[in-house]
């Protein structure tokens, strides 16, 4: 790897490889990478606008994964594209703040500093593309140009960042990106179409990594790939994020997934996090009624399966002005207030964790055994317990 | 490879009909066609002429239809293409002269007007909504304008009345054709009027052609992606339109093929002496030879400018060859 990358790396080493401990807890402020304060977004203008985000808080530390899972509309998506200012109209940022916090970058010869999203200008959105924030989308397929070869998609992207760079040493640090995801350097004389769906993701995370990024936005990678192909590319992520030290936002449905590979999980519903909390806890212990809903809805990726049930009704029209909870018609525990009053997220259990519900406020007297379990102390201590277990398996 | 020489070898079997249907169709129709045209000459005709006129139909020369097939096929190897009759010259000479003029003006318009169309097309799809989609009503009402009626509107405003342009013919009657630059020039004025017009009247296909295509791509994951790179803007444009532009260089290849065909209304407003003049003058004095060779001609532009756009989109387009990498 490249020099640029020492300092990071350097920071892992103090773990040991196959476990990345990083507890969210124990991270410093000073530490954020992404800071998402009270952020709106919404689809169109006036009375007809759909509020597709709606005053969302997100906080993303270095070298932390955090997944954020939600089912269609929940506007998991929205939020990361608008805050990276890669929506387009009529998409409309109706409020919040966004701010980027870089660490010197030898790269470029930058020194530490803050970039405000929401005000920085095209030149300096520009600047920050790519060499800080870079992006992973679903379909690598329609991602790549179809008509370039895999090397012009490097080429491109170090020839407008890293102008210092000649072209032989643009094409030693394609073959060199190719070769940490596992792929012959015979691939970037390749079109897209002549790739397998595998080895199409691997090359846009091959690109993604292209200039150290300091936050990689991973929009469904695996979705569009078939299970084994999947959990490959999902060891493959952990294993470049615990050499690298890149911080990542992880956006799935896949909640089972997602346990698999985040440090910490927001879960999003109607344009609001519902509940965050440390992968595991989350896993084993939701707290919101529709994290709840969520894990019975999809097939763990270990241990016994159990019976799937979908969570009846559908998403709130998002066009309207909710009051209340926006998950109540559908929560098997509403209660009265859920339709008036609008729960906030509120840390829980000694602040680890976050819920919007009112069933943990603290006066609900027969709150459900399901939504009440506990976490093992030792998995609470390791927020990857995944990862260990990964190894064994 | 292999596709593109399949394709290739296609196009011969075409020219080979084309070449064929060309020899028989004069033997098809209703009685001798040496006979009429003779008999349309009214004895104002030499024995050359005779001649001349047997051996363009393989005639006269006691052979049988097989001989003649392929005799014609010889002659056409060689470049032969007969002799008209109203003019008394070869074909092939007449043609050479011909062809140049259209191709000249209708190929310099062809082009002008699929850059023009393209590069407004990839703007207008670029920045969509904006007022610049004003221009498009304006364009197609140049399109829906029959182009020799704009073609003489534009004539008898700029020409007759403005004299902002010559008008008639292909350069100023005082000068020989020749590499001077006075006649460049020349030709260059005379030019602009149908050029002009055939680029008003046609760039509206390519504008909207480019900029429908360009929305779609604008939409595209790979165009998301590009600005995620922070890519500058041209580039990001670039990204869309490389890929929008496929489908206008396949229509522009065959727009090439029908360039010597050409407008022959264009050419008859402007009284341009290209190959739709050529082939109006071959039809009203039923000049069989030209007229053959003319539609010969035609027919292989058409076929070559095919091949062209084939290999245009193999090389544009590499999702095409997958078919010969597999």
């Amino acid at each position: 790897m490249s020099t640029s990358s020492a300092p990071r790396a350097l920071r892992q080493s103090a773990s040991s490889n196959d476990e990345v401990s990083i507890a969210p807890a124990a991270l410093e402020s000073s530490d954020l990478v992404l800071e998402v304060k009270d952020f709106s977004v919404d689809y169109g203008w006036g009375e007809r606008a759909v509020r597709a985000v709606r005053n969302v808080d997100l906080d993303v530390h270095r070298s932390q994964v955090l997944g954020i899972a939600g089912e269609s509309g929940s506007g998991k998506s929205t939020l990361v594209y608008a805050v990276t200012r890669l929506l387009r109209s009529p998409a409309v940022i109706s409020g919040g703040d966004a701010r980027l916090f870089l660490d010197a970058d030898k790269n470029t010869g930058s020194d530490v500093r803050t970039v405000d999203l929401m005000r920085a200008s095209e030149r300096e959105l520009r600047s920050i593309r790519w060499s800080q924030i870079s992006i992973v989308l679903q379909s690598a397929l329609n991602a790549l140009n179809p008509v370039l070869r895999i090397s012009a998609e490097f080429d491109e992207v170090l020839k407008t960042h890293r102008r210092d760079m000649n072209r032989h040493q643009r094409r030693a640090r394609a073959v060199e990106l190719l070769e940490l995801v596992g792929l012959n350097e015979d691939r970037l004389a390749r079109f897209p179409h002549e790739l397998s769906g595998g080895q199409r993701q691997r090359i846009m995370i091959a690109l993604a990594l292209a200039l150290d990024p300091q936050l990689v936005i991973m929009d469904e990678p695996t979705t569009a790939l078939d299970v084994v192909t999947q959990r490959e590319i999902i060891s493959e992520l952990r294993d470049l994020r615990a050499r690298f030290g890149f911080a990542m936002v992880f956006i799935t449905h896949d909640l089972a997934l997602l346990v698999e590979i985040a440090d910490e999980i927001a879960v999003m519903y109607a344009g609001t996090i519902v509940e965050r909390a440390p992968a595991a806890s989350l896993h084993d212990a939701p707290r919101h009624p529709y994290t709840l809903g969520l894990l019975n809805s999809s097939p763990p990726l270990h241990g016994k399966h159990h019976e799937l049930v979908g969570i009846p009704g559908s998403p709130p029209d998002l066009a309207q002005s909710l009051v209340g909870c926006s998950f109540r018609a559908r929560c098997p525990f509403a209660l009265e207030r859920c339709a008036s009053e609008t729960p906030p997220l509120v840390a829980i259990e000694d602040g680890g964790r976050m819920v919007a519900c009112w069933l943990h406020d603290g006066s609900a007297t027969n709150l459900p055994e399901a939504l009440r379990r506990e976490v093992s102390l030792s998995k609470r201590a390791a927020p990857q317990p995944r990862a260990t277990k990964e190894v064994g398996s | 490879m292999r596709m593109l020489l399949r394709r290739l070898s296609l196009y011969v079997v075409t020219a080979w009909v084309a070449i064929t249907a060309n020899f028989i169709l004069p033997r098809l129709m209703p009685g001798n066609p040496v006979e009429t045209l003779i008999g349309q000459l009214q004895g104002r005709v030499s024995p050359q002429q005779v001649r001349a006129i047997q051996l363009a139909f393989g005639m006269g020369l006691k052979q049988n239809i097989v001989q003649q097939y392929f005799g014609y096929l010889g002659q056409l190897m060689h470049g032969h293409l007969g002799v008209s009759i109203t003019l008394s010259a070869p074909v092939s000479s007449i043609l050479r002269s011909a062809v140049p003029w259209t191709v000249g003006l209708i190929g310099v318009s062809t082009i002008l007007s699929f850059l023009v169309g393209t590069i407004a097309g990839t703007m207008l799809g670029w920045t969509r909504g904006s007022r610049f989609d004003s221009l498009i009503p304006l364009t197609t009402f140049f399109q829906a304008v029959p182009y020799f009626f704009l073609g003489t509107v534009m004539l008898l405003i700029f020409g007759s009345n403005l004299h902002w342009f010559p008008v008639l013919g292909a350069y100023s009657s005082n000068l020989n054709p020749g590499w001077s630059w006075a006649f460049v020039f020349s030709l260059i004025r005379y030019g602009e009027l149908p050029v002009l017009t055939i680029v008003l009247s046609s760039v509206a296909g390519w504008m909207l052609g480019m900029r429908n295509m360009m929305i779609t791509m604008v939409a595209e994951d790979f165009v998301l992606m590009a600005v995620a790179k922070g890519l500058p803007r041209r580039k990001v444009i670039m990204h869309a339109a490389r890929n929008a532009v496929l489908p206008s260089v396949a229509n522009l290849s065959l727009a090439i093929g029908l360039v010597v065909s050409g407008a022959l209304l264009v050419e008859l407003v402007f009284n341009y002496p290209g190959v739709g003049n050529l082939l109006l003058q071959a039809v009203l004095n039923e000049d069989y030879p030209l007229i053959q060779g003319i539609f010969l001609v035609i027919t292989m532009t058409v076929l070559a400018a095919n091949l062209l756009a084939d290999v245009m989109y193999f090389v544009l387009d590499p999702r095409t060859r997958t078919e010969a990498a597999v």
